[in-house]
């Protein structure tokens, strides 16, 4: 009978770093096991990623050989599958890398149904776990634990916004309020005092004292008073001196 | 006789100022109306997409407004100097009437500013940003719009690159998540146009992508156009009324 593969203590999981593309709608990233399967791996090792359903993780036999690795597209159907085939050498604790895998990333094996291991997308927002493998020509040597359930993004209908405002600027308000009796205050005037004057005019009346600004000035012609001739009999000739 | 005579001096010169003044006021809401309406941003087929772009129409009236403000500051004064009951007559009602479309076209932009919402922005982005058969030439002056708000500001998304994640879209249907979780306008392009690093963008590395909304760029311009519309003639409109008053109670007391 074979060994079973050693289980390493070791639990993938999500870098903790900021990176918002770090889970999407078909795609995770995981940091990546450096150091963990040294002491464990030989030369021509690979190390294996398997992604199971969270509820199927518990069901998952590890393969025997590399024949036997269920391969992308059955993942309907075998609700689980293995991918990321990488040399163990890439994993060892002196290999310069960057920190983290991105697991869905190949839509060019998806589309092209190749048999290789293919990383194409996952199909539905599970939640996934996922372990890593070390296979060797005889089986797998080594494995770490299942990771906690990764569930990745949903996406909502943009019908769900709602691009009506909050609630209503005070800025309109003052504006609407003040314009609106100012315009009210003038109709009003000018109304006023148009109604005023016809009233003035029909009625004839003076109004008041308003005396600035004459236009035309009717003139009174104000015939000059005539001396009166003095009585007669007064032969004086300077006038008075008699 | 002649301490009313200064008085009349006196309100002759303040209405004549204040004529001097809504002239001008009239010239520069001209100026700045025709400046809103020529589209300095680029941001107009965004406006006309949401169907709301009363702030340009309040903007043509501003214009219009401008104008005749103008020719009737022109009115006012030489109805002043000659104290001529007519023109003056003539001049508050054409004022009057200046002064209801100001007030309409203040209220409108104020209100329609207030409509312009994160909201509504994300939602008519995510529903005809790069929409696979546009419907309408809208559809594509949008895209456009976006493209070249995104590429000049940095920016993606309204509030984020995280906008396409959250929602459904049709840049979506047409570009599948693992490739594109974001428009390629979003990465850091290089000088040739092409992201200086694809893998960082498309996981989101800092550096790699621009992570900052586009709304700032959206609703800087659109607040000073509204607000540059609203207030500045709302200060006119102040200006006019007490002039207005000045100028019905020196036509009260000028006799034939």
């Amino acid at each position: 009978l074979p060994t079973p593969p050693a289980r390493l203590p070791y639990v993938p999981h999500v870098p903790p770093m900021a990176l918002l593309g770090k889970v999407t709608a078909t795609t995770f990233a995981l940091e990546r096991p450096l150091c963990v399967f040294d002491g464990h791996a030989d030369a021509s090792d690979a190390v294996w990623l398997a992604v199971a359903f969270a509820n199927a993780s518990a069901t998952f036999r590890n393969p025997r050989s590399r024949a036997e690795v269920p391969p992308y597209k059955q993942l309907p159907t075998a609700r689980s599958y293995m991918t990321l085939e990488t040399a163990a050498a890439t994993y060892s604790c002196s290999a310069p890398s960057p920190p983290v895998l991105r697991v869905g990333g190949d839509t060019a094996c998806r589309d092209q149904g190749r048999q290789d291991p293919c990383n194409g997308p996952l199909p539905s927002p599970g939640p996934y776990r996922v372990k890593f493998l070390l296979m060797g020509c005889s089986g797998p040597k080594a494995e770490t634990r299942w990771s906690e359930p990764i569930l990745l993004r949903r996406a909502v209908s943009p019908g769900t916004i709602d691009p009506a405002p909050t609630r209503r600027g005070s800025d309109v308000v003052v504006i609407a309020s003040i314009l609106a009796s100012l315009g009210a205050v003038l109709a009003t005037a000018v109304l006023g005092a148009l109604g005023v004057k016809a009233w003035g005019s029909l009625c004839r009346q003076d109004l008041g004292t308003d005396a600035f600004t004459r236009r035309s000035y009717r003139t009174h012609h104000i015939p000059p008073v005539l001396p009166r001739p003095p009585p007669p009999g007064c032969g004086c000739s300077p006038p008075g001196l008699c | 006789m002649a301490k009313s005579d200064d008085c009349i001096h006196i309100l002759q010169g303040l209405l004549v100022f204040g004529n001097v003044v809504i002239g001008m006021c009239g010239i520069a809401l001209t100026a700045e109306c025709i400046y809103f309406v020529s589209n300095p941003h680029g941001l107009y087929p965004l406006l006309k997409a949401t169907e709301n772009n009363d702030i340009y129409a309040a903007a043509w009236i501003g214009i219009f407004v401008g104008l005749a403000l103008f020719a009737l500051s022109i009115l006012g004064i030489i109805g002043v100097i000659k104290a001529s009951r007519t023109l003056l007559l003539v001049y508050i009602i054409l004022m009057l009437i200046t002064f209801a479309f100001e007030m309409a076209s203040c209220i409108t932009a104020a209100t329609h500013r207030d409509s312009l919402t994160p909201s509504l922005f994300l939602k008519q982005m995510l529903e005809r940003y790069q929409k696979s058969d546009p419907a309408s030439n809208s559809d594509k002056e949008v895209t456009k719009t976006w493209d070249k708000l995104m590429l000049q500001n940095h920016c993606c998304g309204v509030l984020g690159p995280s906008d396409w994640q959250e929602y459904e879209s049709a840049f979506r249907v047409m570009h599948n998540d693992a490739d594109y979780p974001w428009p390629r306008k979003c990465c850091v392009l290089d000088a040739q146009g092409l992201p200086v690093n694809l893998d960082g963008c498309k996981l989101g590395v800092p550096g790699y992508y621009n992570s900052n909304g586009c709304y700032d760029a959206i609703s800087g311009p659109v607040n000073t156009h509204a607000w540059g519309v609203a207030w500045f003639g709302f200060a006119i409109l102040c200006w006019t009324f007490c002039v207005l008053l000045g100028t019905m109670f020196y036509w009260s007391g000028i006799e034939y």
